[in-house]
């Protein structure tokens, strides 16, 4: 099979997803098939060992900002040239950016938010994170195809020191949208990305108000306090507070969440973290699902109930 | 500028969720209904754009369950027309179906502006405001964190994974999937709200093309259950007790600083 | 000749300060939009004689109103005094000796004039020594210059008696004290003479002090002696639990000027004493509330725009911040405590109507008015789980939509989804199936009664629902609705009305007392303890069901402690008006939590006893948060019987 895998590309350097994709797409390519990489907004020698058979690259956009419609163009220029069975994309804002619209222009199916793919009679079997992640879906769809692949499904590809072949593309450049400027977190924000030990508060806690009871307690745990994107867009913590997709990925020694449901966006920000203990009233969430450890106690018997026990020690 | 503002009903996930006898679906008999969440932000956003910058608001939705109130409420929010789009697909279409049946409608309708939500807790297989771009040939933003209008065009917030951003021009057309609002959605009262259930809603067809194969789940399953956390029983002292015993076994409690 | 002329133009040039200070004051209130307050003349004329007569609110603060009535009834009887002053000034051969102004009225005006005296120092003692917190916030300045002016008015008299004496030598047992004054001024040295010229000083100092006190009060706090006897006459007599309608032209008050006449009379009859704001629980609770404050910055702004001031200054937002508008708790013990019936209340729902059809709403109110659009309950519920506590009984409670019954228990939001509640409702419904009621529920068809919602400033959304549930009765063939959320019951029996509805509404302690009395309910199995019990606001203060509970703890064997503020005075627990789905985050202490402290500071009370499911949530989230479950616990009523076990039997 042929796979041809999209690399995100922070700070000029493929993204840790597009090493995930590499090792999926080498799975579903299996021996003899070929894996192709589209990498635009970095030089093909950044992605000399990652292992695949050719790079596909457009000089015009090695050097310049994400751009969508460039990318789009591009992309399609990619599919045009390499002619995949299936094209491999992260669940990122590229995926979702580019993703639906080259699978329109190529008549390719698409399947969003899969945790796994694997290569089928003539189709690409696939399991996705529906609801939240709530529930599997399970789809079987024709190829050529293209995945949306969540963060995270595949383990990153070890370095392969390589010459790929870099195949040169061309597209028309398009026109209505232009790259304005580009922020970066700010760096005197606190930077809960280093932290070893985190308190997340979720949609669960209902009421601002714990948040200040639940910033006395991380206090107490020697934590930083961090919430899932429904407090931060409720405003009741800031923006660099936020794990998830949106937000920061995170990899402390503990993770204490506390209402957090576990949608797969949030997963993405903390899923590695060390020691992940859940309380949510709802025994489903599927927080506990990713939790060592997890307990369906109402937050507000909870966190007085937790705080007075670190008191106590 | 014409703002259309896509508008989703979908089910509320907060519940809990069955599968139904085919085991490809939710049982939908007794779910809740809400509009979606990112639609909503869409739909604030058109609002606001339209109060900056002055632009006609068109609320935007496929015929369906609570799609009429939807509408409705969106007029008393601030949307000057609704369009409904009538179809003939049994059940919800998914985001590849929608955007056909919708694509025409829009182009019809003349917006030069599509918003709709980045995605919804249902589409499996792909994102309406993409597929609507592709169908269209409009360029995409998608995760889109706040549009505002400067003196050349739109400029819009697209957000990435780690914090980072980038503002980009909007000098066309284009379709975009909006994350959040520069401003939380307001609240709509009950008397406007009474005021629209009044209001006339336009209908218009959409239509697939030829041979549309829509994509389906073979099956829904629960999540495989193998990494289920070890649950801590109890009252919730109970449970705070235990967990700051194995806390500081593990050394996680205290010893900072 | 000339003392007259002089005396006719003082009283002229004075007269036409007062008239047109005055006027300034009263023209915005005539101008205003009409409301009408006319009705039942004989109900608030008895209230005039029981409020300004009788001093029924001012009493209940002992010195406050004692010292209030030794100086209004000095005023009364000093008023004498003044027309014999003038009159005499004024009209050559004037007395009042004829009617008995050298005898019984001379006794009066010295007694009151010592009676004033000793008002005047009562309150300066109370500003100097006490000074309670309610008076914060308040002009103190006025307070010592009336103070200075009503000493001024009766001393000057005193002395000019004496003066009187003295020059005359007409010693009168009906004068003690002037004459007391003249004895001393005598062995200060005062002879005739130089007290005839003195008299003529303090004759002119009197006229004086009165002219310019006159003068002072249109300006003053002090005005209220004229404008109290109209805004108590003018009071709203309508249903206490219903809320008066938006104005005809707009959603709410958004501008000063849309407030109606009794609205801005409200605001001129202010006298700053404070006790709403020392009765107001966001105050207590640090929130940035105060009724007085609030009267009192509309009060200011409206005058600002009668001087051409403040044109630009936005009503919400400017003269008054939203987060003062969504701290009230509506639980009305403001309009209650107020001696001059001023409606801080009423105007802050107005207002709230204006911010809730901007779409300006605080953001979890937004939350739950949202999920009250969709689902018919604030907890963001699906409506069909309204019933699903039901699910756990023994037996299956009728389903009022379909059959005939004889109570319809209207179950109510917080009672129906929330946890904590859901235990109590299920307890109401065995006892009551137990013993042998029968009744019925709405199930999925039951929606939020809109009492808060409508008192969170949300009309249309009130209507909706209210409509919703109007309709759903309206099918049913009952006798009367049951409810054990006071809430609801405001609605069901007060706001409904609006849409031409009387039911007969009874809140479950009274359903329970009557099953108690006739012998189908008996005491749990508990040990008599001390309770102490928290009076609703919506059930207490706006409906008047002050007795039933207290029946039922006394049946039930316990002893009850009442805490300080009980009944009428009873402290809201901080969730009414729709604060319950708001953000506390602000409050230094909240409501429920001083509550608490209070019931703990009684020193034996073993049990708090509820009736209400809002109470049942904030009371037992305030002693966990403090921490005091072993002091203290919370209960509901329905936690003191149990079906009596002979008819349980049967």
């Amino acid at each position: 099979m042929k796979v041809l895998v999209y690399a995100d590309v922070e700070a000029g350097q493929p993204a840790a997803v597009a090493r995930e994709l590499v090792t999926g797409a080498r799975a579903l390519a299996g021996p003899g098939g070929r894996v192709d990489l589209a990498l635009f907004g970095a030089d093909p020698s950044a992605a000399a060992d990652m292992g695949v058979d050719r790079i596909l690259t457009l000089p015009a956009l090695a050097a310049a900002p994400y751009d969508p419609a460039a990318h789009a163009a591009a992309l399609s220029a990619a599919i045009a040239a390499a002619g995949p069975d299936l094209v491999l994309m992260g669940y990122t804002t590229a995926g979702l950016d580019l993703g639906p619209v080259v699978a329109i222009r190529h008549d390719l199916g698409l399947v969003s938010y899969c945790q796994t793919a694997r290569a089928g009679d003539g189709a690409v079997e696939t399991e996705s994170q529906i609801y939240g992640g709530k529930l599997i879906a399970r789809a079987a769809t024709p190829l050529p195809a293209l995945l949306l692949m969540n963060v995270g499904a595949f383990a990153e590809a070890a370095p392969a020191p390589g010459q790929p072949e870099v195949v040169t593309l061309e597209a028309a450049a398009p026109q209505g949208l232009r790259f304005i400027d580009a922020t970066a977190p700010d760096p005197d924000a606190v930077d809960i990305t280093r932290a070893d030990r985190l308190l997340c508060v979720g949609r669960g806690i209902g009421e601002a108000d714990v948040i200040e009871e639940a910033q006395e307690v991380a206090g107490l745990m020697g934590a930083e306090l961090v919430g899932s994107r429904p407090v931060v867009d409720a405003g009741w913590l800031p923006k660099e507070r936020q794990v998830g997709k949106s937000g920061r990925r995170v990899k402390p020694a503990l993770y204490l969440a506390l209402g957090v449901s576990g949608a797969p966006e949030h997963i993405e920000g903390m899923g590695e973290a060390g020691l992940i203990v859940a309380v949510n009233t709802d025994a489903n969430a599927p927080i506990f699902d990713h939790a060592h450890y997890g307990a369906t106690v109402d937050l507000t018997d909870f966190l007085p109930a937790f705080r007075a026990a670190l008191e106590g020690r | 500028m014409h703002i259309a503002a896509i508008l989703r009903i979908v089910p509320d996930q907060n519940e809990e969720l069955e599968i139904d006898d085919s085991g490809a679906d939710i049982d939908r008999e007794w779910i809740g209904l809400k509009l979606n969440e990112f639609d909503d932000q869409a739909l604030e956003e058109a609002v606001l754009l339209k109060e900056a910058a002055g632009a006609r608001v068109t609320a935007v939705a496929l015929a369906g369950d609570g799609a009429e109130r939807q509408l409705q409420t969106a007029i008393a929010r601030g949307a000057d027309d609704a369009l409904l789009v009538d179809h003939d697909i049994d059940g919800i279409p998914g985001a590849r179906a929608a955007a056909h049946l919708l694509a025409g409608p829009l182009r019809d309708l003349g917006a030069d502006l599509v918003l709709t939500g980045v995605q919804t807790p249902e589409d499996v297989f792909g994102q309406l405001a993409p597929f609507l771009a592709g169908l269209l040939g409009w360029p995409t933003l998608n995760a889109v964190h706040g549009v505002s209008a400067g003196a050349g065009g739109l400029e819009v917030v697209q957000e990435y994974s780690g914090g980072r951003a980038a503002r980009f021009a909007v000098t066309g057309p284009a379709v975009l999937g909006v994350q959040t609002a520069s401003r939380p959605p307001r609240y709509v009262s009950g008397s406007k709200l009474r005021q629209a259930s009044s209001a006339t809603i336009a209908r218009a067809a959409g239509a697939l093309p030829d041979g549309f194969a829509a994509p389906r789940i073979a099956a829904l399953a629960e999540p495989a259950r193998s990494n289920r956390a070890e649950m801590l029983d109890g009252d919730a002292e109970a449970v705070a007790e235990r967990l700051a015993g194995l806390l500081a076994e593990r050394g996680l409690l205290g010893g900072r600083e | 000749m000339t003392t007259q002329l002089a005396l006719l133009l003082l009283v002229a040039a004075a007269g036409a300060a007062f008239v047109w200070r005055g006027w300034r004051v009263l023209a915005p209130v005539l101008r205003a939009p009409p409301v009408a307050r006319t009705d039942h003349p004989a109900a608030r004329a008895a209230f005039v004689v029981q409020d300004v007569g009788l001093h029924r609110r001012l009493l209940n603060k002992r010195w406050s109103g004692v010292l209030h009535a030794l100086i209004f009834s000095g005023f009364l009887v000093l008023f004498t005094a003044i027309v014999q002053s003038f009159g005499s000034g004024l009209i050559p051969g004037f007395t009042l000796a004829p009617i008995g102004g050298n005898s019984w009225i001379a006794l009066l005006q010295d007694i009151f004039a010592v009676l004033i005296t000793i008002g005047i120092a009562m309150a300066a003692w109370q500003r100097l020594f006490w000074r309670p917190k309610r008076f914060a916030g308040s002009n103190s300045r006025d307070a010592w210059v009336i103070f200075a002016l009503v000493m001024a008015v009766a001393g000057t008299m005193l002395l000019e008696f004496a003066c009187h004496i003295l020059a005359t030598g007409q010693w009168t047992p009906w004068r003690p004290v002037s004459g007391a004054i003249a004895r001393g001024l005598a062995l200060a040295g005062m002879g005739p003479e130089g007290a005839a010229a003195a008299e003529r000083v303090f004759y002119w100092a009197h006229i004086l002090a009165v002219l310019a006190f006159l003068v002072y009060i249109p300006g003053s706090k002090h005005r209220h002696i004229l404008t109290a006897i109209p805004n108590i006459y003018f009071r709203n007599t309508g249903p206490r639990g219903a809320l008066p309608p938006p104005p005809a032209d707009a959603p709410g008050v958004a501008e000063i000027g849309q407030f109606d006449w009794k609205d801005k009379l409200d605001l001129i009859s202010c006298t700053e004493c404070g006790r709403c704001q020392e009765a107001c629980p966001a105050y207590a609770a640090g929130l940035p509330l105060s009724p007085k404050k609030v009267v009192m910055d509309l009060r200011d702004h409206m005058f600002a725009r009668e001087r051409g001031e403040e044109a630009d200054l936005p009503l919400i937002g400017g003269v008054i911040a939203p987060e003062t508008l969504w701290a009230c708790t509506t639980c009305r013990a403001c309009m209650d405590v107020c001696p001059v019936h001023i409606e801080p209340m009423t105007k802050i729902v107005e207002m709230r109507r204006s911010l809730v059809e901007e779409g300006a709403v605080e953001p979890m109110l937004q939350d739950a008015l949202a999920s009250l659009q969709r689902n018919g309950n604030s907890l963001g519920k699906p409506a069909r789980q309204r019933a699903k506590w039901t699910k756990d009984l023994g037996f299956k409670i009728k389903d009022a939509r379909k059959e005939p019954v004889d109570v319809l228990w209207f179950v109510g939001d917080y009672a129906s989804y929330d946890p904590r509640v859901q235990r109590i409702t299920l307890k109401v419904a065995e006892v009551l199936h137990a013993a042998g009621v029968d009744f019925g529920i709405l199930y999925e068809g039951e929606q939020n009664s809109g009492n808060d919602v409508r008192r969170a400033g949300e009309e249309g959304l009130f209507e909706t629902l209210a409509r919703a549930n109007i309709d759903l009765l309206d099918e049913c063939d009952f006798r009367r609705i049951m409810t054990t959320d006071p809430h609801s019951l405001n609605a069901l029996r007060q706001e409904y009305r609006l849409f031409g509805k009387d039911y007969e509404v009874i809140h479950y302690t009274q359903l329970l007392l009557e099953l108690m009395e006739a012998g189908r309910l008996a005491p749990a199995e508990a040990e008599p303890q001390v309770v102490t019990y928290h009076d609703p606001c919506y059930l207490g203060r706006y409906n008047g069901g002050f007795d039933a509970p207290r029946a039922l703890i006394r049946r039930a064997g316990h002893s009850l402690h009442e805490m300080g503020r009980c009944r009428e005075n009873s402290f809201c627990c901080g969730a009414g008006g729709g604060r319950i789905w708001m953000d506390d985050a602000a409050m230094a202490e909240r409501p429920s939590e001083n509550r608490i402290k209070e019931a703990l500071a009684l020193g034996d009370a073993r049990l708090f006893v509820v009736a209400c499911p809002k109470d049942t949530v904030m009371y037992t989230a305030a002693v966990q948060a403090l921490g005091v479950g072993d002091r203290i616990a919370v209960r509901d009523m329905i936690d003191l019987v149990r079906p009596d076990p002979g008819v349980a039997a049967a």
